[in-house]
């Protein structure tokens, strides 16, 4: 049982530390993020609080409930991702039109036929 | 009066093997008409076959879809100062002389936009059956959406008078933008009717055409974007 704690733990610190080094930070995104990872750290410490959490709103198991969290969790962040990604592929369209518009090949005013030769 | 300028844009993606073919078609038919094409990040020979012909040739630095490359060719012309613009596609479908038809439409009807039709000719030519079954389902979608009696909603060849265009807001990158051309000519109540136009299936278009399935695509993309 203490194997997989101390593995659990090293990895969610890992991840934290990864997240917080970010320079442009949100002071508010840091404090959400240090309370996100204390709470997990706390249920990785003490999973019986889970259970107990689970069994209040009627659910069986502390890891189902875990579980179920998880998913949501992991769905809100797909859909902010899927949005993220539509407004960016409008700016990147944007951008390459206008980049299009510029650059622009105009038609040679003295062959105004057909193919010329290479 | 002076002489109307009519401009027609050509999105191509990977066109280079018959793009030469579709725009000495269209100036054979009409010296006077200026031709947009823009090559919508090819990775072939596309601009090159382009540059052979006095024509104006933008590049999308990477590939966007046939909506982007259609706003993006709109877009020039109408900084152009265009009067008409014709939307035709690169792939050798379709038949100069219908863009013939569609500007007298336009010119001579007052109307904003004439779109091309492959179901109002006499004989429709060659359209695969079930290529036929997609397209009635998809004009009755259409109809459903936007009150439009529209025969043929997925057809590429149209023509814009300037200032109805210039009302419009293509935001579909992908090749939904037919059914958004579709909703703005709606939501703007311009006036608009079908032109009997041909659509030539060969073998190179075929190939290179959408295949049917493809409508589920169409149908999500309009979905999922089409709340904006």
């Amino acid at each position: 049982m203490i194997t997989i704690k101390v593995i659990l733990i090293v990895l969610l610190l890992i991840i934290l530390r990864a997240f917080l080094v970010q320079k442009s930070l949100l002071l508010i995104k840091r404090a959400v993020a240090v309370l996100m990872f204390a709470g997990l750290l706390f249920l990785v410490l003490f999973p019986d609080v889970s259970t107990w959490a689970a069994n209040k709103i009627g659910v069986g198991r502390g890891a189902d409930l875990l579980f179920y969290l998880a998913n949501l969790f992991f769905l809100l962040v797909a859909v902010a991702l899927w949005r993220r990604l539509i407004t960016l592929s409008a700016a990147v369209t944007i951008l390459a039109r206008e980049l299009a518009i510029r650059n622009a090949e105009r038609p040679e005013a003295k062959e105004q036929s057909g193919p010329t030769n290479d | 009066m002076a002489e109307t300028s009519i401009w027609v844009v050509i999105p191509a993606y990977n066109e280079g093997r018959i793009l030469a073919e579709t725009i000495g078609g269209v100036l054979d038919y009409n010296r006077s008409y200026n031709v947009v094409i823009v090559d919508d990040g090819s990775t072939d020979d596309t601009s090159r076959a382009a540059r052979k012909f006095a024509v104006h040739l933008l590049v999308h630095p990477m590939n966007l879809g046939q909506g982007a490359a259609l706003a993006t060719g709109i877009a020039y012309a109408l900084r152009e100062k265009a009067d008409i613009v014709i939307t035709f596609d690169a792939d050798g479908q379709m038949q100069p002389a219908d863009i013939g038809s569609l500007v007298d439409a336009v010119n001579k009807e007052g109307l904003d936009v004439a779109l091309g039709s492959r179901f109002l000719t006499a004989r429709p030519v060659g359209i695969p059956l079930i290529k036929k079954i997609t397209l009635k389902i998809g004009a009755m979608l259409t109809r459903l959406r936007t009150g439009l009696r529209i025969t043929d909603t997925h057809n590429g060849i149209r023509a814009f008078k300037a200032d109805a265009l210039r009302k419009f807001n293509i935001s579909q990158n992908g090749m939904a933008h037919a059914s958004e051309i579709l909703s703005e000519i709606a939501r703007n109540k311009l006036a608009c009717r079908e032109v009997p136009v041909t659509i030539r299936y060969t073998e190179y278009s075929k190939g290179k055409g959408q295949s049917v399935s493809n409508a589920i695509n169409i149908l999500f993309d309009l979905f999922s974007r089409g709340g904006k």
